[in-house]
């Protein structure tokens, strides 16, 4: 067996195999990173909007827990299917990244809304009485006061949510997406044996993940809160 | 434009999709039991091994918290045949879970190891207890405490992650939706009844913990 992988081995990583398992690869990242960080937006949005306070916008305040609590136990290839038919139903012709990408932000929005209310919450009590005797809007008070003591709190577990779902974009490939486990399927589709080929996959995301992990667990010492409130 | 969004094919197929919740449920549990299992020797051997013991650990939980499940399974299911080695689907699915929860849960356990301070042991010896006292006593409601929320935030995931097993053709919630998806060209409402009932059952599952932990081990956790 293993004469049969060395056997394939050159012809298995060709120019142009290699091309398209980098370009697979970029897709991969591009997929979680643009999900993210439009998660990250939105999700920052939705948090702010449940710390609200005033019966106007209690309906907003509704929706957002609701949506938090719902996205959040939705698995991601019931995501994917449910925004690819919802595309179909309404007959609009988009590529599968497109899918792929809004499934991508609808849960990312819903995990990150969660973090970043851990970080709003991390903040004490009286800085937000202050800002108010201080006679600071909402959102001034976001501004000026909570978020730059927030951030760091709300950086490393965003970080490391990011890391994780380039993980879960795999899932994408069930819908046609061209990226990393999707290549891996071609490949073995064209006869390359199973074992090199998924091989290589997983050493690839290994690749992409592991230093973004080493990363955030470096960012997350450096950014260590000195003090608690 | 003309989509006309329709139940009535889904409610008579509601209680088949049902049973494939229950063993997602199955997956799930079995997955999370085994994966407890190597995270208490993964941890054990991170804490108190030696180099030897650790470096493999490492490795282990390195390699497989930075590669996708879904692909992990692939590995088990198409390419261990080649060394003769042939799994159903639903072993090859349940194996690749496990181990791959084992890796999760040789971090989250190793970190509730650390967090047992040698003082308390040593208090708990100055009192007199002798050692399995001070393991119930002392050291395993400490352990419990800060182990119990991310052990059951990681049983949620798990059970969501359960859907990955219908790529394989394992019929749980998600593969019986495809299979339901296929009868009634219903799409939008079968997968809309499949999250639902993912929504529910992680919801009671959240909520049990939630007692559980906090009735037993006094642990904070908030029902949402």
């Amino acid at each position: 067996m293993f004469q049969q992988i060395v056997d394939a081995a050159p012809r298995f990583f060709s120019y142009y195999n290699v091309l398209f398992l980098l370009q697979a690869l970029a897709a991969t990242f591009l997929l979680s990173l643009v999900g993210c960080v439009l998660g990250f937006l939105f999700g920052f949005l939705l948090a702010v909007t449940r710390r609200t306070t005033g019966w106007r916008l209690l309906p907003l305040r509704v929706l957002t827990i609701v949506y938090t609590e719902a996205f959040r136990r939705i698995p991601f290839l019931v995501t994917l299917m449910l925004v690819f038919f919802a595309f179909q139903a309404v007959r609009l012709e988009t590529s599968m990244f497109t899918v792929a990408l809004i499934s991508v932000c609808l849960i990312a929005t819903a995990f990150i809304a969660e973090i970043v209310r851990g970080g709003l919450t991390s903040v004490h009590h009286n800085q937000w009485d202050a800002a108010a005797a201080m006679n600071f809007t909402y959102l001034e008070t976001l501004r000026y006061v909570i978020v730059p003591q927030a951030w760091k709190v709300m950086l490393p577990p965003a970080f490391s949510f990011f890391v994780l779902f380039i993980k879960d974009t795999a899932l994408a490939s069930q819908i046609g997406v061209i990226e990393l486990t999707f290549a891996g399927k071609v490949f073995a589709n064209k006869g390359f044996p199973s074992a090199l080929v998924f091989g290589t996959i997983l050493v690839l995301y290994f690749l992409l993940s592991w230093p973004l992990a080493r990363f955030g667990r470096w960012m997350e010492v450096k950014l260590a809160p000195t003090r608690t409130r | 434009m003309n989509f006309v969004v329709d139940f009535s094919a889904i409610w008579p197929r509601v209680p088949y999709l049902l049973g494939g919740a229950w063993l997602s449920l199955q997956i799930a549990f079995l997955a999370f039991c085994g994966g407890m299992v190597i995270g208490l020797f993964g941890a054990m051997a991170k804490t108190y091994g030696g180099p030897w013991v650790r470096r493999p650990v490492d490795f282990y939980v390195g390699f497989f918290t930075n590669t996708p499940q879904l692909v992990q399974i692939y590995f088990i299911f198409f390419a261990l045949p080649d060394w003769g080695i042939r799994l159903s689907p639903y072993t090859a699915v349940l194996l690749g879970m496990t181990l791959n929860a084992g890796a999760y849960l040789t971090q989250v356990q190793r970190a509730g190891f650390a967090s047992v301070h040698r003082a308390e042991i040593e208090a708990a010896e100055t009192l007199g207890f002798t050692r399995m006292q001070s393991v119930r006593f002392v050291i395993l409601p400490h352990i419990m405490k800060t182990l119990f929320p991310p052990l059951s935030n990681l049983y949620i995931l798990m059970t969501l992650g359960t859907s990955m097993a219908s790529v394989f053709g394992v019929e749980e919630l998600t593969g019986r939706a495809f299979n339901v998806n296929s009868e009634t060209f219903r799409s939008i409402e079968v997968f809309v009844v499949a999250a639902v009932i993912y929504i529910v059952i992680t919801f009671i599952a959240t909520l049990l913990l939630a007692g559980v932990g906090r009735k037993f081990f006094r642990a904070k956790m908030s029902y949402l």
